[in-house]
């Protein structure tokens, strides 16, 4: 029972979420009826639909368990959508600029590349936080507008495609030796990747001294200085995988399902990562289910405007209500059901 | 240099009006980070206001509209359901720009902007190279002293920091301050409203999608390295706009030199290294007030 409070909570608040987004359809003069069932067709039930969800879900999956990690060590690493950015920028470098060389060797490389872009990315707002005290969820959200504009130029100046009409700001097409899975991005490749990153991350988090120890620091941190482990360096590990785990979704993207770096692609990888790492209150197992989930969204997003003609603001809209409503932890009325023993939850 | 300031001031007096709206919030002890999507739904209002019915009033009132009851949502979320308000303000971002999406495809169809037929009045000719600036820049310095005068000489306004410095405290003399964080976010949707339109309607005269480019989380930078003080923070906040209307000179002029794009990272670049220089000046802790608490779940 105390274990299934929390799930059904965060259920009663989707719920909510979405009885908001019913309201803003019918505002924006949309019927939300049709709206929800042609998502929910979008997502799950027309006969590819599991096939779209999944690609989109196992690149979120891998970022939202860096989100996850950074959170549980009580740093808000809001920079995921940058970090995915500059993760893929580097793997594109890599993959772009070894044309010709064997696949057995580019293709590590990039990885290699796009994974350290994404750590890097996360490490400067991580230094300044723990030597300055810097917030970092302003520094990584600015972090998210700096790479944006990174990606606009790399687009549109070295890595442009000369061949390009230049109505969409594109870098060449990745060769298709090295590419991990056709356009319709589903491949044993990206698979295994999604596993090996689930498996040892959950290992990290749940069966090593430093994932018991980032879940202190996340929640009280001044023990865990007492305990004599170092504050800074569990938080600086903690941002550099986040990032580095952004990073490997952006190659992904790019060597996978993409193909190439496109200026501006996927603008809310990182937010509906946060979401997923949230709604699964940070654990990695439920965060492989949550991002099912996000990822039929996600995929609803593209079939609604092709086949239905309805936009696909909608996707962004039923995501932003459910970060609104998500980290709720009290009803009014209902407090007692859920408060804390001792009276914790009442203390201000 | 009289083109230099009027780019300043165009630039700089949105993010002032968000910046005293942040000031409000930061003062009532709430870390508001859907400033960004409520400044735009008050763009898009006040545009769309303005196409549907030609009435400038009716287009202010209702973008004041749309920015308070987002502002009445958010504190229920986070006052009421008791959500972590960094990630309740993210979504109400998110909500705001995916909201304004959705309200530009119903009526105008798969359009990516909305032009206003007119705007806000300006002051006109007689001003010479100032007479392009719209009346809501010649508000501003108003705006921020009354908001000095409110926070510092009225009794609700003490109440409200009080409220926002130490809660117990202010609950021991009889001031609810959930009730008076209800009241800055209020003020702070009216100002944030004021903001969005100048930004659609002063200078410009279109709404586009995602025109804020971040100013609502640039404000911050502003809020923290003017110690959440009105005119302090109003002076950080004009500071971050000459260096981005330096970027948009620096493009006339390095152009060639240095990419374009790189050079519109100036204003974000400036925000990071204004939180990152007050955090040394004055301690990490003491710039992000009551930050520990926020994070406790």
């Amino acid at each position: 029972m105390r274990r299934l409070l929390p799930i059904g909570r965060a259920l009663a608040f989707v719920l909510l979420a979405l009885v908001l987004c019913g309201i803003v359809f019918e505002f924006a003069g949309y019927s939300a009826p049709l709206m929800f069932e042609s998502i929910a067709e979008g997502a799950f039930l027309n006969p590819n639909a599991w096939q779209h969800s999944l690609r989109w879900a196992l690149p979120l999956f891998i970022t939202a368990t860096g989100v996850a990690i950074s959170f549980r060590c009580g740093y808000f690493n809001v920079g995921a959508q940058g970090q995915f950015y500059i993760g893929a920028i580097a793997a594109t470098f890599v993959a772009d600029g070894l044309r010709g060389e064997p696949a057995a060797l580019v293709v590590p490389l990039a990885f290699a590349a796009g994974i350290a872009g994404g750590g890097v990315w996360a490490l400067w707002p991580g230094l300044l936080r723990v030597r300055s005290g810097t917030d970092e969820v302003i520094t990584t959200l600015m972090g998210n507008f700096i790479a944006g504009l990174v990606l606009v130029y790399v687009s549109s100046g070295p890595l442009k495609d000369p061949s390009g009409t230049g109505q969409v700001m594109a870098s060449r097409p990745v060769a298709a030796a090295y590419r991990l899975s056709t356009s319709a991005g589903l491949s044993p490749a990206i698979i295994v990747i999604a596993l090996v990153v689930g498996v040892s991350m959950w290992l990290l988090i749940n069966r090593t001294a430093f994932g018991v120890l980032c879940s202190l620091a996340g929640r009280n941190p001044i023990m865990v200085v007492w305990q004599g482990a170092k504050l800074s360096r569990l938080g600086l590990a903690g941002f550099v995988i986040s990032g580095a785990l952004a990073g490997l979704s952006g190659t992904i993207e790019v060597l996978g399902p993409n193909g190439r770096l496109v200026s501006g692609f996927l603008p809310t990888h990182g937010f509906t990562a946060i979401l997923i790492a949230l709604v699964a209150s940070l654990s990695i197992a439920g965060a492989a289910v949550v991002s099912l989930f996000f990822g039929g969204l996600a995929a609803a997003g593209l079939y609604l405007p092709v086949l239905v003609g309805l936009p696909a603001a909608a996707i962004d809209i039923i995501n932003a209500a459910i970060a609104l409503f998500i980290t709720a932890r009290a009803w009014p009325g209902l407090a007692h059901l859920w408060r804390r023993r001792g009276g914790a939850a009442e203390t201000p | 240099m009289d083109d230099f300031i009027v780019a300043t001031l165009r630039y700089g007096t949105p993010l002032v009006y968000v910046t005293m709206a942040g000031v409000l919030a930061s003062r009532a002890g709430i870390w508001h980070l859907g400033l960004e999507g409520l400044m735009i739904t008050g763009a898009c209002a006040a545009v769309l206001g303005v196409v549907q019915t030609g009435s400038l009033g009716f287009a202010l009132g209702l973008a004041i509209l749309f920015c308070v009851l987002g502002s009445i949502l958010l504190w229920f979320v986070i006052e009421k359901l008791r959500a972590n308000p960094i990630i309740a303000g993210l979504g109400l971002t998110g909500l705001g720009l995916g909201g304004t999406d959705l309200a530009v495809q119903a009526i105008y169809g798969s359009q990516a902007s909305v032009n206003a037929p007119f705007g806000l009045p300006r002051l006109g000719p007689a001003f010479g190279p100032y007479g392009v600036l719209s009346v809501l820049v010649v508000l501003m310095p108003v705006v921020v002293f009354g908001l000095w005068v409110f926070l510092r000489r009225t009794r609700l306004g003490l109440q409200l920091a009080a409220s926002g410095e130490h809660p117990f405290a202010a609950r021991s003399v009889g001031v609810n301050p959930s009730r008076l964080r209800l009241l800055a976010l209020c003020l702070g949707g009216v100002l944030v409203a004021l903001g969005g339109a100048e930004l659609a309607l002063g200078s410009l005269r279109i709404f586009a999608y995602g025109m804020t480019a971040g100013r609502g989380f640039m404000r911050f930078s502003a809020v923290i390295f003017g110690a959440a003080h009105p005119v302090g923070s109003a002076a950080a906040a004009l500071f971050f706009s000459i260096v981005g209307a330096l970027g948009i000179r620096a493009q006339l002029v390095f152009g060639d030199w240095i990419p374009p794009d790189l050079l519109l990272t100036l204003p974000y670049l400036a925000t990071v290294a204004g939180v990152w220089i007050s955090g040394r000046l004055r301690g990490g802790a003491k710039a992000a007030p009551a930050f520990g608490e926020l994070r406790d779940y």
